[in-house]
């Protein structure tokens, strides 16, 4: 260490007083109190503070993000949720509207049918009373004839046609 | 043995000769290195380098980088935030230096063969008139003349008010004094207190040993100022950042003052 600039503290009294010694540590301070201010000023609080804002605005950014991607998927949740509600919708009305018109479809096809069988019914229930009146007619030519050949072998007697049928015609609403 | 004296601590030494520079209105200034001045830039490139290289940009901060931040959100939320609200955002730089060059200048006076920089009255002065220069600029520039409205007591009778003025004007004026001496006090009182029980450890010590006898007390006495030197250190730690605190604390005071004068205070 080089000598003592001064022998001030020898003589008991505070160096500090030293007025000497207060110009150069003074300008030194000045110059390195503003070097070191420049450097915050201009370097290290905007870099810190800088440092500080992004990663905030970057948290709340992301979060907003979030929030926003959250909602996006709530809405496609509901959008999708409505569309399923009027598809199945759709589908009730169109399986009832099929139901519907299926069941007139068979209706109108039954009475068809119903018509077609009637038609078949009512001509057969004609050939039937047809048939019938013709046996019928038959019926009583034979019922003459039994009636004739019964009289002529009973009494030797050839009975008269028309007697017989007189006289079967007497007797029919008793059998009818 | 060596002489007990508490101020060769505080003496200053040439370092690095340089030649005096003549500075207008000064005159001629000797601005030779001394160990005063080489810590001062010690202390600065301490600053500087502790700010280049832990001042990252990470999105997720390291430790180093945490520590800065820290220290940033204690200056812009307590002091500059805390205390001179939402128009304290300009004064971050100035009591960011502020609190650092304090607290590192008052650590390095506590590492061995350090030298106390804040034990000097120039420097603390000159940072004081620094801090209290602010302060009027900031107040002038921001109010014009209505800066003299801070010595009016509001919502005072005239005539008390007359008579606080002068009271309030001396409380201001005295404000540079009273910063530079706290800070100049407390490192001196620090560092001689731990000298002279520093002293003790080794005058008790000597003592001690020199017989058989009473003299062995003095071995007990050299034990406990030990013990004294130990919790003053750690003390004088507490008090280096502290004070370092202080300081901005009551820079941002003064500033507020100023900068909200037309708030009410």
């Amino acid at each position: 260490m080089a000598e003592p600039v001064s022998a001030a503290a020898h003589s008991g009294g505070l160096p500090q007083l030293d007025m000497a010694q207060w110009p150069g540590q003074m300008v030194w301070m000045l110059v390195i109190f503003v070097v070191l201010y420049l450097l915050f000023a201009k370097v290290f609080v905007p870099r810190v503070g800088g440092t500080i804002d992004g990663r905030e605005d970057k948290i709340a950014g992301d979060i907003g993000e979030a929030r926003r991607l959250r909602d996006a998927a709530q809405a496609d949740a509901d959008a999708a949720a409505g569309e399923m509600a009027l598809a199945r919708a759709r589908a009730q009305k169109l399986a009832i509207d099929a139901q519907g018109e299926a069941k007139a479809a068979a209706a109108a096809r039954q009475a068809e049918e119903d018509a077609k069988l009637a038609v078949a019914m009512n001509a057969a229930e004609a050939r039937i009373a047809a048939a019938r009146a013709a046996a019928m007619v038959h019926v009583k030519a034979i019922a003459v004839d039994t009636a004739q050949a019964m009289i002529a072998r009973l009494t030797g007697v050839a009975a008269d046609a028309s007697e017989v049928e007189r006289a079967l015609a007497a007797a029919k609403p008793a059998q009818a | 043995m060596a002489a007990i004296e508490p101020m060769e601590q505080f003496l200053i030494h040439r370092v690095v000769d340089l030649s005096p520079v003549t500075i207008p209105g000064l005159g001629a200034v000797d601005l030779s290195i001394t160990n005063s001045v080489l810590c001062m830039m010690i202390g600065a490139a301490l600053v500087s380098a502790f700010f280049m290289f832990s001042a990252k940009r990470a999105l997720v901060p390291g430790r180093a980088q945490a520590l800065v931040e820290m220290l940033y959100n204690m200056i812009d939320e307590v002091l500059t935030g805390g205390i001179i609200g939402d128009r304290g955002r300009p004064f971050l730089p100035f009591i960011f230096t502020l609190f650092m060059l304090i607290a590192i200048l008052n650590l390095i006076g506590l590492a061995p063969g350090g030298f106390t920089v804040t034990s000097q009255l120039a420097v603390t002065g000159l940072l004081a008139a620094l801090t209290f220069g602010t302060v009027l600029v900031v107040g002038f520039a921001r109010n014009g003349l209505g800066f003299f409205k801070l010595f009016w007591p509001s919502g005072m009778h005239w005539g008390m008010a007359l008579f606080l003025m002068p009271i309030e004007m001396l409380s201001f004026l005295i404000r540079p004094f009273t910063l530079a001496l706290r800070l100049f006090g407390n490192m001196l009182g620090g560092h001689v207190v731990v000298y002279i029980f520093a002293s003790f450890v080794i005058g008790l010590g000597a003592y001690g040993l020199s017989g058989i006898g009473v003299n062995n007390l003095g071995l007990i006495g050299s034990g406990m100022s030990f013990a004294m030197v130990v919790a003053l250190t750690a003390l004088d730690f507490v008090i280096a950042i502290i004070q370092a605190f202080v300081w901005s604390a009551l820079a941002c005071v003064y500033l507020n003052e100023v900068v909200n004068l037309d708030h009410g205070h």
